[in-house]
């Protein structure tokens, strides 16, 4: 136990990339489109999609914990359990913590009337529709999903190369190919199209977390056998 | 007496080559190893199985008594910086120590800073802007300031320069006498290495080839310098591995040892008695096995021909 914190706390040595970067990176967005707000001579609420830059900086955090991190912990005598758990436990801390920052940040927003720019960036209309822990939620779902999937390509890449990347890939296309032949086999659009406009902000955030859940075990499983 | 590291007929073959062949090794505790070969003997291959870093085909590899994959007990003991070691992009050498240390219980970070003076290692640039040396210096560092009870270094010297690599060898034979442990040293460079070296592995095309004590290797055999019929009569009916020539001159090499009369008549006989280096036993018994793996395969495809 104490180790897979030791593993946490090995990332964090270096607080700038965990830390200074995404907090930059959520300042200069945000900074950038209120000054497009202000600019904009239109007074109806103007909504940006800045707020996911930080996310896809995590994306690309969660290849590189894998194809550098994980090397030198292994050269530190870290069995790939404790490095798993470590990372795991880091991007999930993270996650959780830029959730709520966009989640409070969001409250700020509406009570200032969008920064006095009618401006919409933390607290999305579609977002905030409905239970207030909803956008936490939503958050913290779809940053989990979007750093297993690095993590997991990454994890690919490692034990099998490019082959790897490129039998996962074709793999998950011929998959999708494939079921979208079977529905219209089985002539089930319409189903799916009641089923897809049935969710709501929160199951989709439920079915990002299943995925998030099947890339993680995915994800542990491909590590057990990599090599640094 | 109790081993730290015991190998079983372990093997590991890539898609053309086979890099590990049925090796069989045991370590004994607080000894410092040469493991000797050429390049793509084998030597980081193995040094990869026996930390679980990298996986065997088929064999056992036992280390501290235990299999040391996913085994925290037994790796918490071991430290293996690789040749090539990945560092995260961002770290810089001091992010590289801070990480060590939370690792190694026996961390010496006041050895760590006496390192990286010695070897001038600037600490905060990050690493991947280091030179080849430098980047050596950071493992080199990081497998002595661990003083893990099972070090591993695996071709440490690459890039450095003739003082820095004085340095690790002093610091080496320094911080090992006053904390002993296992030390696995990986080099071609086999003559600068020598003197360090308490046991000798030599592994070649991944077959292990000589397995023996440092002493005993270089008593195995010697060398005759004298005037070439003195020299040739001397050495009469012995083994001879090896043969230079200059005009009327001969420095034979010869394998075993000479006895007190022996010696008596040699020098009576004008000639000259020297000592053979570690790296020219090594040379001549790593060609010698490349000539009869040749040798092999040229009666089996005789055989598939008939």
């Amino acid at each position: 136990m104490n180790r897979v914190v030791n593993v946490l706390r090995m990332q964090l040595v270096n607080r700038w990339i965990f830390i200074g970067i995404p907090l930059i990176i959520i300042a200069a967005s945000f900074g950038l489109s209120w000054v497009i707000w202000a600019l904009v001579p239109f007074d109806e609420v103007k909504a940006s999609g800045g707020s996911q830059a930080v996310l896809w900086y995590f994306f690309a955090l969660g290849i590189q914990s894998l194809t550098l991190t994980f090397p030198f912990s292994q050269g530190l005598s870290i069995t790939r359990k404790t490095f798993f758990g470590g990372t795991v436990a880091l991007f999930s801390l993270i996650a959780l913590a830029i959730s709520l920052l966009f989640f409070l940040l969001g409250l700020l927003e509406k009570a200032t009337g969008g920064w006095g720019v009618n401006g919409q960036f933390f607290a999305l209309e579609w977002l905030v529709d409905g239970p207030w822990y909803q956008p936490l939620a939503f958050y913290l779902a779809t940053m989990m999903a979007l750093f297993f999937i690095g993590f997991w390509a990454a994890t690919i890449y490692k034990r099998w190369q490019t082959t790897g990347l490129v039998v996962a890939g074709l793999g998950v296309a011929v998959g999708l190919v494939g079921a979208a032949l079977w529905i219209n086999f089985q002539g089930q659009w319409p189903q799916i199209g009641e089923f897809l406009v049935s969710q709501n902000q929160m199951s989709i955030a439920g079915l990002l977390a299943v995925v998030a859940l099947v890339l993680a075990g995915g994800s542990y499983l491909t590590l057990r056998r990599a090599i640094p | 007496m109790k081993t730290v590291i015991e190998v079983r007929n372990l093997s590991k073959s890539y898609r053309n080559s086979v890099a590990l062949d049925s090796v069989i090794l045991s370590l004994e505790p607080d000894r410092i190893y040469g493991l000797l070969g050429r390049n793509g003997a084998g030597k980081t291959t193995l040094m990869s199985m026996l930390t679980a870093q990298g996986f065997p085909n088929s064999g056992e590899v036992k280390v501290f008594g235990e299999d040391p994959y996913e085994n925290e007990q037994v790796l918490s003991r071991i430290c293996f910086i690789r040749e090539s070691q990945k560092y995260p992009d961002s770290f810089s050498a001091k992010h590289a120590f801070r990480s060590a240390a939370l690792f190694f219980k026996n961390w010496d970070q006041e050895l760590a800073g006496r390192l990286v003076e010695d070897f001038q290692l600037p600490v905060k640039r990050t690493i991947k802007k280091l030179s080849r040396g430098q980047l050596s210096a950071v493992g080199v560092i990081i497998g002595l300031a661990s003083r893990a009870e099972l070090t591993f270094f695996d071709e440490p010297y690459l890039g450095l320069d003739a003082v820095a690599r004085q340095l690790f060898y002093d610091r080496l034979v320094e911080d090992y006498g006053r904390y002993p442990r296992t030390i696995v040293l990986s080099s071609h460079l086999i003559d600068e290495v020598a003197n360090l070296l308490e046991h000798v592995i030599v592994i070649d095309k991944g077959r292990i080839i000589m397995d023996d004590d440092a002493e005993s290797i270089r008593g195995s055999a010697f060398t005759v310098v004298g005037s070439a019929d003195k020299v040739g009569t001397f050495l009469q009916g012995r083994e001879i591995i090896h043969t230079d020539n200059f005009a009327s001159l001969a420095s034979v090499t010869a394998v075993g040892t000479l006895s007190r009369a022996e010696k008596t008549e040699a020098a009576e006989l004008g000639l000259e008695l020297a000592p053979v280096s570690l790296q020219q036993l090594v040379v001549r018994k790593t060609i010698s096995a490349a000539g009869a793996d040749l040798g092999a395969s040229k009666t089996s495809s005789l055989e598939v021909t008939r």
